[in-house]
């Protein structure tokens, strides 16, 4: 049994963790229920020495309902990454900050609050715009964001735009008049 | 104030004379990346204007627009971007089937005219045109699948020793994995002889409706049964899909809608037309051509009855096509189809030897007639009356009416068409080592590229450039063939090269059954001579208008006795053009006069 699983046992003792990836000698994955997920991060952080949050992203998973949240810490003395991931429910979708554990955190809050409309209670400036000035609509990175029909909606075409249908403009050019097409 | 603060600006002079870190202005040169993603190119000659950027584009930053002529397999519209709301994702190179659509490395484009920002990359001239550098979409990557669904098939071990039938059809799964390969451009469309919807019966098996799949079909061909197993599927040939590799297998996936629907459900999906006008028609001929127009006129509410000289429906598809690429219950199912909605079908009838054609001329509003090319061209060389050496329809015919045909253990088939490759397979089953002759080169031949590939498959041996010279009764066999190497002349370009017989390369193939399969003509004797004056005919064709009129326009005609692409796809949509043409003639009569 080696480093990590040793601690993965230990943790387990604490935590009702659901689910243990030991990806190779580097990089592993713990996944926490969503209630036990900061308090989690702030035992590996204070306890375990990782103390490096390298991203913190989500991830959509429509069909099953929920974002899977992934926080990517980094232990510098063991050079081990350590992926914690937790699912939340799509709907009013909100987490517990971690912006009291590593300041930056609140700039991944921010972005998600923006791109997937996770919002982060307490976490400062987590409303204010990230890249997206002005957005008003469905959160971009939400799986169920029409890119198309936002384009279409919001940057109306230039005057002076025409397209041509490839199968009625054959027609046109090559059989205009051929009876069976009535 | 410390010491250190004092003197830290002047420690500054220690670099006055290392290189700087920063750029010097006015910024000259400075390429983007190799694979930088820059403004687009596009290969003009590769590009067929199939508007695949255009469906996948997110920003709606593409048109397509006329450029170039259009001519099947290209549309001639070409991508014309947007750089207002292009974002330069690259998913239109990615998914580019022809892979015309690049980017340079270019990206500084400085104008103050913003319409300008709006053009047609590869035809306007940039100066990025013919750049080398820039995104591609990279090997090993690709949004579409090139290589089709493999059909289930007999082995040609298995193939060659019964008539059961060799393509085994997809399942819904694997129909539902070809239908997705479909990128629904349309170019097919314009291809088919009878534009049918390609795109949309094929959505509708990605849907799994194969209601909605019967009724596009319908809607263009009522043959979809025997078409589905036999058609010439020019569409294949121009698929923008076929540029990745494989083109979509359109005509087994028209099978497939075919193939989940009973007979019996065909009039819970399929319109049942308008009320009966009190209007008869007759149809002369019961080929594709003359069960499409009794189809469409049917709908129309025209009485239509069939003449047909053979014991069952079908013309050559039942006469002239083997049971293992057709089986005879799938005419059945067509023609079942078409006479249960009232169409009379009078077999074993032969106009001009039956019935006299002025009698159902008299009798009948209109006739359409789509009898099709019956008499077989001969090879015009000594010994072409032996014993054992018989046209190919002949021998396909008489093996569609259960008989054996006496063609003993070798046959030399001559021709390189699909009735060739018919007749060889065909005479491989009962037995006989085949060859098949064929006067110009492999990629010459008529026939189509599976029939040729399966007669090899079956161990027919396929002998290119030969020409037949003259044929002597046998000694150990019935016959002697002798035939001439040909060599390949250039007649100019555009046009095909002929074969000229190389003298003195004389060689004897002994065999016991020569077919000859080098095309047929029309048989016009059925017709009356007063009805012959009126007609006019062009290279053996009887002529017609675009409805399918004739010079008599009481008189319609379609397939191949009218039309030189001689396939059962094109007759269909000639029954369909003249069903239209002979409503117009009987409703607005004096208006076209």
């Amino acid at each position: 049994m080696n480093i990590i699983e040793d601690k993965f046992s230990v943790w387990q003792k604490r935590f009702s963790l659901s689910g243990f990836e030991n990806k190779s000698s580097e990089l592993a994955f713990v996944q926490v229920p969503a209630d036990q997920t900061v308090a989690f991060i702030t035992t590996v952080r204070d306890l375990d020495g990782y103390k490096h949050l390298v991203f913190f992203t989500a991830v959509d998973l429509l069909e099953d309902g929920v974002f899977r949240l992934t926080y990517m810490l980094h232990n510098y003395t063991t050079k081990h990454d350590l992926g914690i991931q937790t699912d939340i429910s799509r709907d009013s979708a909100s987490m517990e900050s971690i912006h009291h554990l590593w300041p930056h955190g609140a700039t991944y809050q921010r972005e998600l609050k923006e791109m997937f409309g996770i919002d982060f209670p307490g976490s400062p400036g987590v409303n204010e715009s990230f890249v997206l000035e002005g957005w008003f609509a469905m959160p971009p990175m939400r799986r169920d964001f029409d890119t198309k029909e936002y384009s279409e909606a919001t940057f109306f075409p230039r005057p002076g735009r025409k397209t041509f249908d490839t199968q009625e403009y054959m027609k046109e050019q090559l059989y205009p008049s051929e009876a069976e097409t009535w | 104030m410390s010491l250190k603060d004092i003197i830290a600006p002047f420690s500054v002079w220690k670099r006055a004379f290392e290189k700087p870190y920063t750029t010097k202005k006015p910024l000259d040169e400075r390429p983007g990346a190799a694979r930088y993603r820059g403004f687009h190119i596009n290969d003009m000659n590769k590009c067929i204007g199939c508007g695949t950027c255009e469906e996948i584009c997110q920003n709606a930053a593409i048109d397509l627009v006329p450029v170039s002529k259009t001519v099947h397999g290209d549309s001639g519209l070409r991508p014309k971007i947007d750089y207002g709301r292009c974002c330069w994702c690259a998913l239109c190179v990615d998914i580019c089937p022809t892979s015309s659509l690049g980017m340079s490395n270019e990206y500084i484009w400085i104008d103050s005219d913003p319409e300008v920002f709006r053009f047609i990359p590869g035809h306007d001239d940039k100066p990025w045109n013919n750049s080398e550098l820039g995104y591609r979409r990279a090997e090993g990557y690709d949004l579409l699948e090139g290589q089709r669904v493999a059909m289930p098939m007999l082995s040609f071990e298995e193939s060659k020793k019964s008539f059961v039938e060799m393509v085994q059809g997809y399942s819904a799964e694997q129909a539902r994995l070809e239908a997705d390969r479909c990128i629904a451009c349309g170019i097919c469309v314009a291809t088919c002889p009878a534009h049918m919807q390609v795109p949309e019966y094929i959505k509708a098996i990605r849907d799994d409706d194969m209601g909605e799949g019967l009724k596009i079909v319908y809607n263009a061909n009522p043959l979809p049964a025997s078409c589905g197993r036999v058609c010439s599927h020019a569409c294949e040939y121009v698929c923008a899909v076929k540029h990745k590799g494989e083109a979509l297998s359109i005509r087994w996936l028209k099978r497939y809608i075919i193939d989940q629907i009973y007979l019996g459900d065909y009039q819970k999906v399929l319109d049942e037309g308008e009320p009966g006008n009190g209007k008869k028609i007759a149809v002369i001929g019961s080929g594709p051509g003359g069960l499409s127009a009794a189809y469409y006129l049917s709908l129309l509410g025209y009485a239509v009855t069939i003449y047909d000289a053979n014991d069952k429906a079908g013309g050559m598809l039942r006469y002239g096509i083997p049971e293992y690429r057709l089986p005879y219950n799938q005419i059945d199912k067509d023609v079942d189809y078409i006479t249960s909605l009232g169409v009379e079908i009078i077999q074993n009838t032969k106009i001009g030897r039956d019935i006299p054609f002025s009698k159902i001329y008299d009798e009948f509003d209109s006739v359409f007639f789509s009898t099709g090319l019956t008499d077989p061209y001969g090879l015009d060389i000594s010994g072409e009356d032996l014993k054992g050496v018989i046209p190919g329809l002949e021998m396909l015919d008489e093996v569609t009416k259960g008989l054996v045909p006496d063609i003993g253990s070798s046959v030399v088939v001559v021709g390189g068409g699909n009735v060739a490759m018919d007749a060889a397979r065909t005479s491989k089953r009962y037995g006989a080592e085949v060859t098949i002759l064929y006067r110009r080169r492999k990629e010459d031949m008529p026939a189509d590229e599976e029939e040729i590939e399966e007669a090899q498959g079956e161990d027919c041996i396929l002998t290119t450039q030969a020409i037949p010279l003259r044929l002597e009764k046998g000694d150990k066999t019935r016959l002697k063939l002798y035939w001439g190497k040909a060599e390949m002349v250039s007649e100019g370009p555009g046009k095909r090269p002929k074969p000229v017989l190389i003298e003195g390369s004389e060689e004897l193939i002994e065999c016991d059954t020569v077919i000859t399969a080098i095309g047929q003509a029309a048989d016009y004797s059925f017709l009356s001579e007063e009805i012959t004056a009126k007609l006019s005919f062009k290279r053996g064709y009887v002529e017609v208008n675009e409805f399918y009129q004739t010079a008599d326009r009481k008189i319609f005609a379609g397939g191949d006795i009218a039309n030189p692409k001689r396939d059962a796809i094109s007759a269909i949509a000639n029954g369909h053009s003249a069903a239209k043409g002979i409503d117009i003639y009987l409703t607005n009569f004096r208006k076209l006069n």
